[in-house]
């Protein structure tokens, strides 16, 4: 009953194949064949669902960004045509331009909040558990409920106005604004995923030597300059797989909006996304909705080789 | 895409667990810096944590607070005090029908999403990891090609299936499309590679069936990926939004996300937008006191949150 992780005892587990007992050449092809069939029934169910909801779509989507289809009406061949039409739509560049700056205005504060948060709880202290509990909660919140919480928060009413009348500014709602929307859906953002990055640097963080920095701290090098000098430059690898996952998810960004704006005011939080989510699901363009989703994996990817060599490249 | 190796976010979580955690004995104090803060820097740090402690943690205490006050009463900072409590609002919500509905629906969504994942998931991983089988290379390659496909481009085709299925509005067609999970069955092979391949050939000799091999021996040497793959899972269906939006057409068909979307948009009172919000929180706040490791492990080895 009890799930202990088998402890091998090298002695048998690593006896070469050679050592087993002789098996008859036709018994051993019979038992081969069974091994097969067993091997292709336990693969099978998983595989079938695979090939239905994710290979199959994956394909079908691309292709379909080259047909106009409608449920009910049917498929034409259109060829690029409706990445013609995306060219010359206005409403997909804003739709780029906003995906580009949420992502912008989210990617280097969350990897820096992070960072800081990691390196203030890393060491383990009276309460250090405390903190790093609370700073994942939001990571398992639900964004849409999330989402309803901050938009109190943001509303003319709300405690965020409230702070900006104390400090002076306008009490006018940042999610009436079209200059403000996106600062405050990025602040929503980071506070639901900054715990994620946190932890994943917590993790690598215990991993490295402590003699470097302890040396460093011998010698006189303050902390800014034991982070800079020797934290920073053992963190490179995830802060990229971060920067990656991390971009991927704040393009994808879609349940923040569809609760707190709606896409408003006036598309200045309207993002690929939910455009993909309009065109397909409340006009039924499921041929453009396509090409817009694969405009966004394009996107994606062009992003991440661009990180890719941004942070990867050496000085 | 998974670079993170669970094991090592797990022993980040021991900590979490244990909060004062004996120092381990290679550890060598120095003077001071590196270790050990003065007591000025010891200071600063509680002060620099529980600020952002406070700042994570108010939008949870707003919510419960302003659930449970009268709808009239919902003015800045007044309102945030926790007096004049009324359960006013989830009598209201409860009352208004649906919730209970969309409770269940999301239940059954992720709880039958959950035993589906792992059953299939570990079958499979079982196969690509300890049979030899034709076409096993491929089959497994399509499967990790296919993490790096953005979910918005398979979304719009695997609704359209759905659809003329006639799978909207049906528990059926909500479910099935989420099992097909990639990174489950990459997870549980990764898992079961690393068991000794004796364990199941001195069944085998003894002339257990396959199945039985697999249910009796594999499955509880997995209990430990299990849990925490199924947290993942059971977590990713509780708070999936756009998957259930697009396929529950009628509100009968909705889950707690969709409902409480919807909720937020009518000119529903906040005090019962956020009772609900709270409902659908409290079974996930609850499991994350119980079981943290298995949530940060879970989230952490899968990646992305959607």
């Amino acid at each position: 009953m009890t799930a202990t992780a088998p402890t091998s005892d090298g002695l048998t587990a690593d006896r070469p194949p050679s050592a087993r007992p002789p098996v008859p050449g036709k018994t051993r092809r019979i038992m081969e064949r069974r091994e097969a069939r067993i091997g292709l029934l336990f693969a099978l169910p998983a595989f079938a669902l695979f090939l239905l909801f994710r290979f199959g779509p994956a394909i079908a989507g691309v292709a379909l960004s080259f047909f106009d289809y409608t449920i009910g009406v049917g498929a034409e061949w259109t060829g690029v045509e409706n990445f013609r039409r995306m060219v010359d739509d206005p409403v997909f560049w804003s739709a780029l331009r906003v995906t580009v700056v949420m992502s912008v205005l989210i990617v280097p504060v969350s990897l820096a909040i992070s960072t800081f948060m990691a390196l203030m709880v890393r060491r383990s202290f009276r309460g250090s558990g405390f903190y790093r509990s609370v700073f994942f909660l939001p990571v398992v919140t639900s964004l849409v409920l999330a989402a309803t919480v901050f938009t109190w928060v943001f509303s003319s009413n709300g405690p965020w106005s409230k702070l900006m009348g104390t400090l002076g500014f306008s009490t006018d709602s940042w999610l009436g604004s079209t200059v403000l929307v996106l600062p405050a859906l990025a602040m929503v953002a980071i506070w639901s995923r900054f715990g994620y990055g946190m932890l994943i640097l917590l993790a690598r963080m215990q991993d490295l030597p402590r003699e470097l920095e302890e040396a460093a701290s011998i010698d006189g090098a303050g902390a800014w300059k034991r982070f800079w000098h020797i934290i920073a430059p053992q963190l490179k690898p995830t802060l990229f797989f971060l920067a990656v996952i991390e971009t991927t998810a704040s393009f994808q960004i879609f349940d923040l909006v569809y609760v707190m704006t709606a896409g408003g005011p006036a598309r200045a939080s309207y993002n690929l996304v939910f455009y993909i989510y309009d065109q397909g699901f409340k006009y039924f363009d499921l041929g453009y909705a396509s090409a817009l989703g694969v405009a966004l994996f394009a996107v994606t990817l062009v992003v991440a080789v661009i990180q890719r060599y941004l942070i990867g490249r050496d000085k | 895409m998974t670079a993170v190796d669970p094991t090592t976010t797990g022993r980040v979580l021991e900590g979490a667990a244990m909060p004062v955690r004996p120092a381990p004995a290679r550890r060598r104090r120095g003077r001071s810096g590196a270790n050990d803060l003065t007591v000025r820097g010891k200071v600063v740090r509680y002060l620099v944590l529980s600020l952002a402690a406070v700042v994570t943690i108010f939008p949870f205490y707003a919510m419960v607070v302003l659930s449970l006050k009268p709808a009239a009463a919902i003015d800045f900072p007044a309102s945030l005090l926790p007096t004049n409590l009324t359960t006013e609002a989830y009598d209201r919500v409860l009352g208004a029908g649906n919730i209970g509905t969309w409770l269940v629906n999301t239940l059954v969504y992720s709880l039958v999403s959950v035993v589906a994942v792992l059953l299939l998931a570990s079958m499979a991983g079982y196969a690509f990891a300890k049979k030899r089988f034709p076409g096993r290379e491929a089959m497994f390659w399509s499967f990790l090609a296919m993490v790096m496909v953005p979910y918005h481009v398979t979304l719009i085709p695997t609704f359209i299936l759905i659809a003329q299925a006639g799978g909207l509005d049906t528990y059926w067609g909500l479910i099935l499309p989420t099992l097909a999970n990639a990174q489950a069955v990459f997870l549980m092979r990764q898992f079961i590679l690393d068991l000794p391949d004796e364990l199941f050939e001195a069944a085998k000799l003894d002339g257990a069936s396959e199945w039985r091999i697999f249910v009796r021996i594999v499955l509880p040497l997995c209990k430990p990926i299990l849990a925490t793959l199924g947290t993942f899972v059971f977590l990713w269906h509780w708070n999936d939004f756009l998957w259930p939006l697009i396929i529950g057409q009628g509100t009968d068909h909705w889950t707690l996300t969709v409902g409480i979307a919807s909720l937020q948009q009518q000119d529903v009172p906040l005090n019962m937008v956020l009772a609900g919000a709270t409902i659908s929180f409290v079974p996930i706040f609850a499991s994350y006191l119980v079981a943290q490791r298995y949530f940060v492990e879970g989230v952490t080895s899968s990646g992305i949150k959607g």
